[in-house]
């Protein structure tokens, strides 16, 4: 049940950006929910397995949209570690805090897709990937007051807990 | 007792991955045809899923309208709408006619040879994702390779140029709009008199552009070109992406730039890229 769910977490991320997220996005700034969902698995997963998880989402993201295969790759295997570095300091049942943590790795997150950018010889302009790279970030850290605590109270003792052998 | 890892395999791992995603990046960019048989079969589940979501967001999207307006005056507001859609349409056939005359004047003069759009097999496609990062401005339509959709095919709007085909999978297709500063377009300026223009024309994509779309396309001349506002720009078929004459948009306004040496010339874009919904699939193997 619980891969079920994140699956369809992980599909949401996927389509909603491009279709409800057209409509609430700002001047084209819309937050990037792939990223989003990773961070929120990274804060409770193991840090190996928060990589791992990060690596397979990136180039499932990047097959999904098509092209640059590794820009996304790289951007989640880095939010997935950042994100299990930072969450041993952390107090994830802080929303607050949480909220300031999304938002510097979301931060992190896209300045490594606009580093990639940067490198695959796409022009994008500096004062762009400045509005985009803190408009998508704080966007996402808007929208951990609204799904955090769902995702974080499922994730400690809901479908999304994991249990052990002797728990099932 | 787990054994311990080994920083230096680490790294050297670490420094691998990077390298490979480096390369695969650059080879797998914007246009670039590749193999890519999970996205194409994830395209094909999530497709019906978007397009589902995007119906029904238009459909909310219209119903929240109506909610702050009378039904009279949405009404008026649709007559209204397709009113200026129908004089545009007028005016940009208008302006065809003069370039026909224009056309014809030089191939009385036997220096013009190229085809239109009309001469092309056109697909219509709908719309069912758009921009699916803040990243790109793109759209996904509901026609792929099995509809005989191939990169680059040049995509327009009942009025004017949308964009070309980036990505193709099997019953999809993502369409990089030209207000995207990475789909350039040649292009010509021409003026009431038909002097003719050339640059290059290509997406400013800065941001407040959704919120005010009035610009969203500039064009690169020398300071000695001259082009006035309401000049009308169309495809040059100048790089053999873009069929020649396809309406694009009208200047707005001229400006040099920084160094005195560059005039911009800031379009207004015919089509309504917010709007929009349906789009035609140009087949250029498809000419006569």
């Amino acid at each position: 049940m619980r891969y079920i769910v994140l699956l369809i977490l992980f599909v949401t991320s996927l389509v909603l950006p491009g279709t409800v997220f057209y409509y609430w996005s700002w001047a084209g700034i819309k937050p990037d929910l792939a990223m989003l969902l990773i961070i929120y698995i990274a804060l409770h997963y193991r840090p190996a397995q928060g990589v791992a998880i990060g690596f397979v989402t990136g180039l499932l993201v990047d097959m999904f949209y098509g092209r640059n295969i590794g820009m996304y790759t790289i951007a989640l295997t880095v939010v997935a570690l950042l994100s299990a570095v930072l969450q041993k300091s952390w107090y994830r049942e802080n929303i607050p805090l949480t909220t300031f943590l999304v938002f510097i790795v979301t931060l992190v997150g896209q300045l490594v897709i606009a580093f990639l950018g940067a490198i695959a010889g796409l022009n994008w302009y500096v004062g762009d990937i400045v509005q985009i790279v803190l408009g998508v970030s704080f966007y996402n850290a808007l929208l951990v007051p609204l799904t955090y605590p769902l995702i974080h109270g499922s994730f400690t003792s809901g479908v999304l807990k994991e249990r052990t052998k002797y728990e099932k | 007792m787990g054994k311990k890892p080994n920083s230096t395999g680490i790294a050297v791992l670490v420094f691998l991955v990077v390298i490979v995603a480096i390369t695969t990046i650059r080879l797998t960019g914007l246009g670039k045809e590749f193999p890519n048989p999970v996205g194409s079969a994830m395209e094909k589940v999530l497709a019906p899923v978007e397009s589902v979501i995007w119906k029904m967001g238009d459909g909310f999207r219209g119903n929240i309208r109506a909610i702050f307006s009378f039904n009279k005056v949405k009404a008026e507001n649709e007559a209204l709408q397709s009113q200026v859609d129908k004089l545009v349409g007028d005016n940009i056939k208008l302006k065809q006619q003069v370039l026909a005359a224009l056309r014809y004047d030089e191939l009385d003069e036997g220096i013009f040879d190229s085809p239109t759009l009309d001469k092309y097999k056109q697909m219509g496609a709908s719309i069912i994702n758009r921009d699916t990062t803040a990243w790109y401005q793109t759209i996904t339509v509901n026609k792929g390779s099995k509809d005989g959709v191939k990169i680059n095919d040049p995509v327009v709007a009942y009025v004017g140029l949308v964009g070309k085909v980036v990505l193709v999978a099997e019953t999809t297709s993502d369409v990089l709009l030209i207000l995207d500063g990475e789909g350039q377009v040649g292009a010509i300026a021409r003026d009431s008199h038909g002097h003719a223009v050339f640059g290059v024309l290509h997406g400013t994509y800065q941001r407040g552009t959704r919120l005010d779309s009035q610009v969203a396309l500039e064009m690169n001349l020398k300071r000695e070109d001259e082009v006035n506002i309401g000049d009308l720009v169309l495809t040059s078929g100048l790089g053999g992406v873009y069929p020649k004459e396809i309406p694009i948009g009208v200047v707005e306004k001229t400006q040099l730039d920084s160094t005195g040496l560059i005039k911009v010339a800031y379009i207004k874009p015919i089509v309504n890229f917010d709007s929009l919904e349906e789009v035609f699939l140009v087949d250029m193997a498809g000419g006569n």
